[in-house]
């Protein structure tokens, strides 16, 4: 009896084991594409279209914070991923521990048309070259049920609301100091000395109690408000879309002169295994289409003239595509010097 | 005596090898090789995003040295005696009953036991999240019934909930060895306790709890030595001040880069549960 049972067991995986053998050949006919991405990224919106295109696919894991992007990426020494859609505070780390290449723009027939102040920025020039190619940006922004929150929050301090105890919620990323140091007043918040960490510090543990729980992943944010277990947040943009599509009452602030944000870019590793493909995947994302396909799956900025025009005048007014002028107030995230110490001030926060 | 040992022994044994070998090659590159590793790594130490791999004792230093890391082992520890104990004040009455009273019963109790196994470790922990939620069932009841005015946060993302969790999803490690001791406890000892006058208490005491000790201690060990390096339930279902070793671990390697200290950490964990293994081998020698 026990021997039948066991032996009708092996034969079972064995027919599943040959059901899937041949699939796998199939797919290795064409190249897979493998990146580290900020959720929304590599939407199945657009990224069809690109499969469409160059019969390439597209596998993505999604990272949390830029020190996990930068941990996961390092994890294989690089050869586990393609490209990386690096935001300015690790752009430097990756250049630096020699896991990203310098990009031969003449490869990229949409290279000119990134905005001009980014091409050649600080976060993706390094010696001179070229190392990563912006394609996004965007502030971290406040986002509130409108059902439960009113009035209207106008700035940074309904987090710290006795209304609002509990249902409050944060990333869990030590670039949050940052956002703290800006409700501190601080003019440089990535410049700060000890005295700055220590009020920083005292000024998170005094939000502490409000907070339900912290982030990690766009998707968590989205599930924490639809079950009722927040009610504001500091978060991405892309919440707002995703609660929005959910048919969930939400809507976003963008208190003024106390935004940071980021800018994002395409870096292709160093051992990446299809270097073509990882070319042919940013020329698609500086194209209209990949604009477009972005900009509407996230609710970011774009950073090239295409798609500026397949969005249209109206849309790229209300992203800042124009003039830029937002992307200049926001106090964008970039390499911090004594980062260690930020890691080190976030766990005590956390723990 | 050589004569009555089968002739085979005296062979070399090399089908005995043959067999060995597989399983200790796996043993040994799966299992052997990556402890070592680990071992390897903890004592080297992370500068400026790169593994210096020098002798260091660094990351024991931090450890040791910071309030909020003794402050997550503390708390790492106590859940993890907490979880055990319980699991092992609802399993002894569990098992006693399934074997004593289940009749032919028996095994169909003892598969209910097991069951919640085959279902996905995640979807429990997520179905705990979906009880005790603010719009959850719990908060939905009580509401509902009118017994609160408004859904309660208090029941999610605390350590409540997080304990909770533990002794629900470990629970059947703990009942199954239990079950085993039972079964394999001779009822006449209970009738001859009797004979002698010990009242039932006294007879659970002296002969029955000795007996079932082994069951519950390697239960514990399980149960322990599983909540000990768990990172998913706190991760999901626990507090925001609730985080345990298991998640410091995780976030060394998968968000800090700083692997010296993760494995410092794991390195760690191990420590405390041979430690703990000892102690109750021993112990189970005593009986």
């Amino acid at each position: 009896m026990g021997h039948r049972l066991v032996s009708a067991i092996l034969i079972s995986l064995l027919s599943l084991g040959t059901l899937l053998l041949p699939a796998a050949p199939a797919q290795a006919v064409n190249c897979m594409l493998t990146a580290i991405v900020w959720e929304g990224y590599t939407d199945p919106a657009f990224t069809d279209d690109f499969e469409a295109q160059t019969g390439c696919r597209i596998k993505a894991t999604y990272a949390g914070s830029s020190d996990e992007m930068f941990a996961k990426f390092r994890a294989g020494g690089g050869r586990n991923y393609d490209l990386i859609s690096a935001s300015g505070d690790i752009t430097e780390r990756l250049y630096r521990a020699g896991l990203v290449r310098s990009i031969e723009t003449e490869r990229l027939t949409n290279y000119d048309e990134v905005f001009s102040p980014f091409q050649g920025g600080k976060w993706n020039t390094f010696d001179g070259q070229p190392y990563g190619v912006t394609f996004a940006w965007g502030p971290n922004v406040l986002i509130y049920s409108t059902d439960a929150v009113s009035p209207e929050p106008d700035s940074w301090n309904v987090l710290f609301d006795p209304a609002y105890e509990g249902q409050v919620t944060i990333p869990d990323n030590p670039m949050t100091i940052a956002d703290a140091a800006l409700w501190l007043g601080k003019t440089d918040p990535y410049g700060l000395s000890e005295a700055d960490l220590a009020q920083v510090k005292e000024k998170l543990l005094e939000l502490r109690p409000q907070i339900r729980k912290f982030w990690t992943t766009a998707g968590e944010l989205a599930n924490l408000f639809q079950s009722g277990e927040v009610v504001v947040a500091h978060a991405w943009p892309i919440t707002e879309k995703q609660l929005t599509e959910a048919d969930f009452p939400a809507e976003s602030v963008s208190p003024p002169g106390k935004l940071t944000g980021w800018t994002d870019s395409w870096m292709i590793s160093q051992k990446a295994r299809n270097v073509d493909a990882a070319y042919q995947w940013i020329d698609f994302i500086l194209s209209g289409a990949g604009q477009k396909g972005v900009i509407e799956a996230t609710g970011y900025s774009g950073a090239t003239e295409l798609g500026t025009e397949a969005v249209g005048p109206e849309r790229a007014k209300e992203l800042f595509m124009d003039d830029l002028s937002l992307h200049s107030k926001i106090n964008m995230w970039q390499s911090v010097k004594n980062y260690d110490r930020w890691v080190e001030v976030w766990n005590e926060i956390r723990s | 005596m050589t004569a009555i040992s089968p002739p085979t022994a005296r062979r070399p044994p090399v089908g005995l090898y043959a067999t060995l070998l597989p399983p200790l090659l796996w043993m040994g590159l799966l299992y052997f090789v990556p402890l070592a590793l680990l071992i390897v790594y903890s004592f080297w130490r992370l500068d400026s995003f790169e593994i210096v791999q020098e002798f260091s004792l660094d990351n024991f230093q931090t450890i040791f040295a910071s309030a909020a890391y003794r402050r997550v082992l503390v708390r790492t520890g106590m859940t993890a005696l907490g979880v055990t104990l319980i699991d092992a004040a609802i399993a002894i009455p569990l098992a006693l009953a399934i074997t004593r009273y289940g009749g032919r019963w028996r095994s169909l109790l003892t598969l209910l036991i097991i069951l919640p196994l085959w279902s996905s470790y995640l979807v429990r922990v997520f179905a705990w999240k979906i009880i005790l939620g603010y719009n959850g069932v719990i908060n939905s009841a009580l509401v509902g019934l009118g017994i609160l005015q408004e859904p309660s946060s208090a029941f999610l993302y605390n350590s409540f909930s997080t304990m909770l969790t533990f002794v629900h999803v470990w629970l059947p490690f703990m009942v199954l060895p239990v079950i085993t001791a039972f079964e394999r406890h001779p009822p006449e000892l209970l009738e001859a306790s009797a004979d002698l006058n010990a009242p039932p208490w006294g007879t659970f005491r002296r002969v029955t709890l000795p007996l079932v000790l082994p069951g519950v201690l390697a239960g514990s060990i399980n149960v322990f030595a599983l909540t000990l390096g768990d990172f998913i339930t706190p991760g999901l279902g626990g507090g925001p001040q609730g985080i345990m070793l298991g998640n410091l671990i995780a976030s060394q390697f998968g968000v800090s880069y700083n692997w010296p200290l993760g494995a410092a950490f794991a390195l760690l964990v191990m420590v405390v549960v041979c430690s703990g293994l000892a102690v109750m081998l021993r112990l189970i020698r005593t009986f």
